[in-house]
């Protein structure tokens, strides 16, 4: 094995830099039809060391789980996507190995496939959350104003920093896996399966995350089970790498949604009934499928109040690449369309949404979707006065408001909008309770009084590390030197769960804080070392029956509200952003700098996906000419953004933050760019061909 | 067919076929891993080196058009003061980088800041445009490009005297 000089607990090596004595390649055959099945796969001819494996090879279940779906390792009777494996190819030569992938004839009994999912049949509904408040239907029938709209909004790369990849080996008499994911006991649990060997013969030692947004949580898992396998079968350490292509043509992507809004207005104005339809098209497997209704459903409910509502949430079955979270699990779908539905209903009644949203938000004590009275104040107000004082966004807004209603013609006057937004992110535990285990960190305080935190907890930077260590340094009265993290290998370290949902600064680091306490209450009676473990056992799962919903939607909320200025370019049309403010309540901020760049990070890419990044699946999810054309914004034309969290209370929790820019910059963005284009936008992003076109209809 | 080229101030030679690229060559011949080769098409930055004190991309450049060149890599780089300037300088900003894009960056500020002693803003971002990756704070990398601008005209002007 090749490693760094010097091993750094914070920087793990990376799958692509793993090299282990002896170590061959393997490549992906993948299916060439979306919907069917396989009649016969036709290896080339292979060269002396070459092996081609196939399902029947698996020792174990040619399947894996995950959140209450399963997928096949190797699909073989019923190909549900175009590029699924089929099988594998080993060997000494990667680029052969592409070759001789490429070469393989999959021969298959090719079925009709569904791409279709805006409109759909019943059997490609994989998951439906249905919940009703009061009466919409009367609440609709006697309002003053009713609007309806359609939201839509494009699939998006993760664009991780590293391609996902796995290598396997043989340790004695354990397979080691090697890869980068978000939940590493998934991996072990999966490969174990797959392998038809005890979860204690797996063991998993994650490799550099970096950045992920949540696009790590599972499929690492799919990989690292085609590198045991290929392992197992060949008795040689195998690595699978994918390339930064085939990533983008294969793996998942975040989900495509359509919401339909519907919201009637009573005589003064205010929000009377809601009705919302969503539909997500999560792909060929609907992993997590419920978990994003049902984030969604909260975040279209728990921010106004409305005493008649009703929403539809569906997950639609494609024969597309599996799609779904990015950058959070599903709220942010619902935030754009809410968000800039209420600003154009605003807008029609002419008032500035900034302040119809604090006639309408919800207050403490005020029900909510489940039933139950809202525990803690919304901090609407503070937010929004913060925000528009950094951004000037009432004058701002008047003033284009204005320029607007003005404009005679097309491209007349100045182009510039302002758009407004505000949302929340709940972190902490899923609300669909397909993932019900007990979550633990342990802590040792060793004889040479250094602290040892166990966790396998993922991080994809240093600063949660940092987190964690200085709340076990406050608590223990340590130097921070003296609080390392255990790296996360599963022999090592306790599950402690899939790190999403912004658990990593929630849950992980509640855990360690107790876990401290616990030593630090027995420190002086007894002798070291002090071993203490901290359990999370998961709340009851949110209960869906016959339109009442029951349950707690989340752990702890931050909250946050972006204003986005921007404008057209007179000639193009192409939106310029000209500024992004964000103010967040996001509880104790531990590291104010670190947190600020966080959001920024988060902001660059939430405009980003407003602007330029796109995947326009078809047959497949992405197309050769799409990967060629897709790319991060450049970092010379994004705009200066400005971040400011409210003052925390003296009790405030730690929250999770990096959802917050996703779900509030696109509705910001939209609303933006359609008061500058002076044409209403419904989907994201906006071609300057589109804004073009909308500008030209009076 | 063998070649000779300089690596990181080193004359080295190794044997290659016309079909193999830079960065494959850097990697697995002389187990270079600050750069990798992740898209194979010059996009994403992450292979980037300096190739008689240009920034180019080695995973699109065959290994055969090196020949006699000189190649800097990050392993070569970080022997240097500049390196150190350019660390420090991050360092003292805090630039986080996710640790994929870290040798990029680097070797990008290096290439601008040979050019331009006191850059703008907006030439930093452009330049560092060539490392495109979802961890970067543009407003933390400016203000560490300055910074380490500033740590590296205060060691020349002390050298020249």
């Amino acid at each position: 094995m090749r490693r760094r000089e010097k091993p750094d607990e914070n920087r793990p090596i990376t799958t692509g830099d793993l090299t282990v004595e002896g170590m061959i390649h393997a490549a992906t055959v993948r299916s060439p039809v979306a919907r069917g099945s396989v009649r016969s796969i036709e290896f080339p001819r292979l060269p002396t060391g070459y092996r081609g494996i196939l399902p029947e090879d698996i020792p174990g279940a040619n399947t894996m789980t995950c959140f209450g779906a399963s997928i096949p390792v190797l699909a073989h009777d019923s190909l549900s996507y175009a590029g699924e494996p089929v099988a594998l190819i080993t060997g000494p030569d990667p680029v052969l190995l592409e070759e001789l992938a490429a070469a393989t004839k999959v021969l298959c009994e090719a079925e009709e496939a569904l791409f279709s999912w805006e409109s759909f049949s019943s059997e490609q509904v994989a998951a439906k959350r249905v919940a009703v408040l009061g009466d919409p239907d009367l609440a609709f029938s006697i309002a003053e104003t009713v609007l309806e709209d359609d939201y839509t909004s494009k699939a998006l790369e993760h664009y991780y920093s590293e391609p996902q990849g796995a290598a396997a080996s043989y340790d004695y008499d354990k397979m080691a896996v090697w890869c980068a994911t978000q939940w590493p006991y998934h991996v072990r649990d999966s490969v174990a399966l797959v392998l038809g060997c005890k979860q204690e013969e797996v063991s998993v030692r994650p490799t550099r995350l970096g950045v992920h947004l949540d696009g790590k949580l599972w499929y690492p898992s799919l990989l690292a089970c085609h590198a045991a396998l290929a392992s197992f079968v060949c008795g040689r350490p195998v690595k699978l790498m994918l390339t930064r292509e085939e990533d983008f043509l294969y793996t998942p992507k975040r989900a495509r949604s359509s919401v339909n809004v519907r919201t009637a207005l009573g005589r003064g104005g205010d929000l009377a009934g809601l009705d919302l339809r969503i539909a997500i098209n999560v792909g060929a497997y609907p992993l997590l499928a419920e978990e994003m209704l049902g984030q969604a459903v909260f975040a279209a409910t728990c921010v106004y109040a409305c005493p008649n509502l009703r929403v539809e949430a569906y997950a639609v079955l494609t024969n597309h690449p599996p799609m779904g979270p990015f950058g959070g699990l599903g709220a942010s779908h619902s935030f754009f369309a809410l968000e800039t539905h209420l600003n154009r209903l605003a807008s029609l009644k002419g008032e500035d949404p900034m302040d119809w949203k604090s006639r309408n938000v919800l207050h403490k004590g005020q029900t909510i979707l489940t039933g139950e009275p809202l525990k803690d104040e919304v901090p609407y107000a503070a937010i929004a006065e913060k925000l528009a004082a950094m951004s000037d966004y009432r004058r701002k807004y008047a003033c284009y408001e204005l320029v607007r209603k003005r404009r005679g013609g097309r491209g007349e006057g100045p182009l510039r909008g302002i758009g407004f937004s505000f949302a929340y992110q709940g972190s902490g535990p899923f609300l669909s309770g397909e993932d019900s285990n007990a979550y633990t960190v342990e802590a040792v305080l060793d004889k040479d009084l250094h602290a040892w935190l166990r966790t396998s907890a993922a991080v994809g930077s240093d600063g949660v590390l940092g987190i964690w260590r200085r709340r076990a340094a406050k608590i223990l009265g340590l130097p921070l030197e003296a609080i390392s993290v255990v790296p996360p290998l599963t022999d090592n370290v306790p599950n402690s769960g899939p790190s999403t949902l912004s658990r990593n600064v929630t849950v992980v680091n509640r855990l360690v804080g107790r876990a401290c306490e616990a030593i630090q209450k027995r420190r002086f009676r007894d002798p070291l070392p002090l071993t203490a473990k901290s359990v999370y056992r998961v709340p009851r799962p949110i209960l869906w029956e016959e339109g009442r919903v029951r349950g707690s939607p989340f752990d702890t909320a931050a909250w946050a509200a972006a204003a986005v200025e921007l404008e057209l370019d007179p000639w193009t049309f192409e939106p310029r952003p000209i500024g992004v403010w964000m103010c967040l309540d996001g509880g104790e901020i531990v590291q104010s700098e670190r947190a600020a760049a966080a959001v920024r990070i988060g902001a660059f890419d939430a405009l980003g996906a407003c602007m330029r990044e796109r995947v326009d699946p078809t047959e497949r999810l992405g197309h050769r000419e799409e990967y060629f054309r897709y790319g991060l914004e450049p970092l010379d034309e994004l705009p200066p953004i400005s971040v400011a969290f409210l003052e925390p209370g003296r009790r405030a929790a730690v929250k999770g933050i990096g959802e917050l820019p996703f779900n509030t910059i696109p509705a910001a963005f939209l609303s933006a760019l359609s008061q500058a284009g002076g044409a209403p936008f419904t989907s994201l992003p906006v071609a300057a061909a589109e804004i073009i076109r909308a500008t030209e209809t009076p | 067919m063998t070649l000779s080229f300089i690596l990181n101030g080193e004359d080295v030679s190794a044997r290659v076929r016309s079909v193999d690229r830079l960065s494959d060559l850097l990697r697995e011949h002389f187990g270079l891993l600050g750069l990798q080769s992740d898209c194979r098409g010059g996009r994403c930055g992450r292979c980037l080196i300096m190739l008689g004190g240009r920034l180019v991309p080695s995973c699109i450049l065959p290994a055969f058009r090196i020949r006699g060149m000189e190649v800097v890599t990050i392993e070569g780089f970080s022997q240097t003061d500049e390196y150190q300037d350019i660390v420090a300088g991050f360092k003292s900003a805090g630039v986080e980088t996710c640790g994929f894009c870290d040798s990029a960056k680097i070797l990008a500020t290096a290439t601008l800041l040979e050019r331009r002693t006191r850059p703008t803003n907006a030439e930093i971002l452009e330049q560092l445009s060539v490392a495109p990756c979802r961890c970067t704070d543009p407003e933390t990398l400016v203000h560490g490009v300055q910074a380490a601008a500033e740590r590296r005209a205060r060691r020349l002007y002390h050298r020249a005297r």
